[in-house]
């Protein structure tokens, strides 16, 4: 399903929660969105699937408007930890009544991710613990199948082994009905390799829109001899150093042309990858 | 637009089993004051009050409750407006069935026991077994007290403590069903009449009923219609 957001604008009162963002994500992929606390991504993310207006600007959903068009909304899934869509009596409720509302529901693969997490059909959805709450979210999000599928850090409150169920569920069954699946949030160097194309935020405005692969080969680590890593940062925009005896490792930021990489190998210096999470830090300010 | 059928079958079913465990629980009561007291009239009339509250909160959870998962799973408000107007167009007159048949039962019971039926209000019926009138009479009356619950409920769900300001509005429509019925009930504020002067009249009450059940429905809209999602619970 294909995003246009253009000149994006949501205020709550005074505040300014999207700022005239504009992006498009061509859709049929998993993409990363990325922002700190207060960026504003559960604010784009309940534009996209009309849990808010927006105040000004548009938002098109395969160039249709999605506010009060049932034809996108009905296409739309966000499953936020508010848990709207599962904060009702037993999972059995929750599954029944969006089995009715969903035109894509595949109740067998519910029914088959209620057993991979361990969930109680019978069960109340307020009296279970917080991770098995966000495993209701994420068992009616997967199973709605809706054309787009948002996660808001809904399955946040999840063990480590289930998250990771999760994300094998989640890549298994894109593969098998490839859609659009846009996820948030803060475990990136957890969930990070599943994204194909990465979303970043800040203060409600659009950082960097770019496939992983091409942010990621934006930062560097460049490791060897202490003076000799000195020498060839210098000019260019570290972003973090570590030292270890004679040793020393440098993060920088920015494409490194055939001059550079041919001096580190003349230098002894290893060049290698660094990580998301590094790359995120410093796209969004640095530590505040 | 589709019929809701799971919405309404829900709240049916769970009207149902209420209805009965209440049912029960009054003749029980009934039985305990006939048997160490003395019945001298319909403890069902006396039991009315109760269900009408119910189905306040029924009305004020169709918003509270029923929206919030409506929308995440894909509809529209104006989707889920109309489901939950049909639904409650059904479910008022359900629950008026059901008391209309628990004072048959109750019939039955002071038969056996031997104890008059007789009723302590002025109603649009006199007599208990005359079903029309009595399902006519809870028809009205609960779909004021139902819209009254959803425009309240909406008001709390979209302006958090804003929603008080909607109480005197909610009070004004179960005030404004009672009138239609032209009777005086054990309830808050029903003495006021807001002026009307409805002659008696089946056709009245149902004109006046439905009148009363539309401007509750077009209230809830008036804030539901644009209302976000909250972040939080």
């Amino acid at each position: 399903m294909r995003i246009e957001a253009r000149d994006l604008v949501l205020r709550y009162g005074e505040v300014t929660a999207l700022d005239r963002l504009t992006f498009e994500l061509e859709g049929g992929k998993i993409y990363g969105l990325l922002g700190r606390n207060g960026s504003g991504k559960t604010s784009l993310m309940s534009v996209l699937s009309a849990f808010r207006k927006q105040s000004a600007g548009s938002v098109l959903l395969d160039g249709a408007p999605v506010w009060e068009n049932p034809a996108v909304t009905s296409a739309v899934s966000l499953i936020r930890d508010a848990g709207e869509s599962v904060d009702l009596g037993t999972a059995a409720d929750a599954l029944y009544f969006a089995e009715w509302l969903r035109p894509t529901w595949d109740a067998a693969y519910a029914k088959e991710l209620m057993e991979l997490f361990g969930l109680q059909p019978k069960a109340n959805v307020k009296a279970m613990s917080k991770g098995q709450r966000s495993a209701m979210g994420v068992v009616v999000g997967l199973a709605s199948r809706a054309p787009l599928t948002m996660f808001d850090e809904s399955y946040l409150g999840m063990d480590a082994p289930s998250r990771h169920a999760f994300y094998d569920a989640l890549l298994a069954d894109y593969m098998a009905h490839p859609r659009t699946i846009i996820l948030s949030t803060h475990l990136i160097e957890e969930v990070s390799p599943m994204f194909e194309e990465v979303v970043v935020i800040d203060r409600g405005r659009l950082i960097v829109h770019e496939e992983t692969e091409r942010l990621l080969a934006r930062g560097h680590a460049v490791t060897g001899a202490a003076a000799a890593v000195d020498g060839f940062v210098t000019g260019l925009t570290v972003l973090g150093e570590k030292v270890l005896g004679p040793t020393k490792s440098a993060m920088v930021y920015g494409e490194l042309d055939a001059a550079h990489r041919r001096k580190a190998a003349e230098a002894g210096l290893t060049l290698g990858p660094i990580a998301m999470q590094e790359l995120f830090i410093h796209l969004t300010g640095g530590p505040k | 637009m589709r019929f809701p059928t799971r919405l309404l079958a829900a709240n049916l079913w769970v009207a149902f089993f209420a209805w009965a465990a209440y049912l029960v629980l009054v003749i029980v009561i009934t039985l305990a004051i006939h048997f160490f007291g003395n019945l001298t009239q319909s403890a069902w009339e006396q039991a009315g009050q109760l269900p009408r509250w119910v189905v306040l909160f029924v009305g004020v959870a169709m918003v509270r409750q029923f929206l919030p998962l409506f929308i995440a799973n894909g509809q529209t408000r104006r989707q889920f407006g109309f489901q939950a107007a049909i639904t409650t167009a059904l479910y008022t007159p359900f629950v008026a069935l059901l008391m209309s048949a628990g004072y048959l039962v109750e019939r039955v019971l002071y038969t056996i026991i031997d104890r008059p039926q007789s009723l302590e209000r002025a109603h649009l019926y006199t007599d208990p077994t005359q079903v029309p009138l009595v399902f006519l009479e809870h028809t009205v009356e609960f779909m004021a007290w139902i819209t009254a619950g959803m425009f309240m409920g909406a008001g709390f769900y979209r302006w958090q403590a804003g929603g008080l300001l909607t109480i005197p509005v909610g009070v004004g429509l179960v005030v404004l069903g009672l009138s239609a019925v032209g009777a005086r009930f054990g309830v808050p504020m029903s003495g006021f009449s807001l002026g009307f002067r409805i002659p008696a009249g089946p056709v009245l009450t149902l004109v006046m009923g439905l009148g009363t059940f539309a401007l509750g429905l077009l209230l809830t809209w008036s804030v539901i219609r644009d209302t976000p999602l909250r972040n939080g619970g």
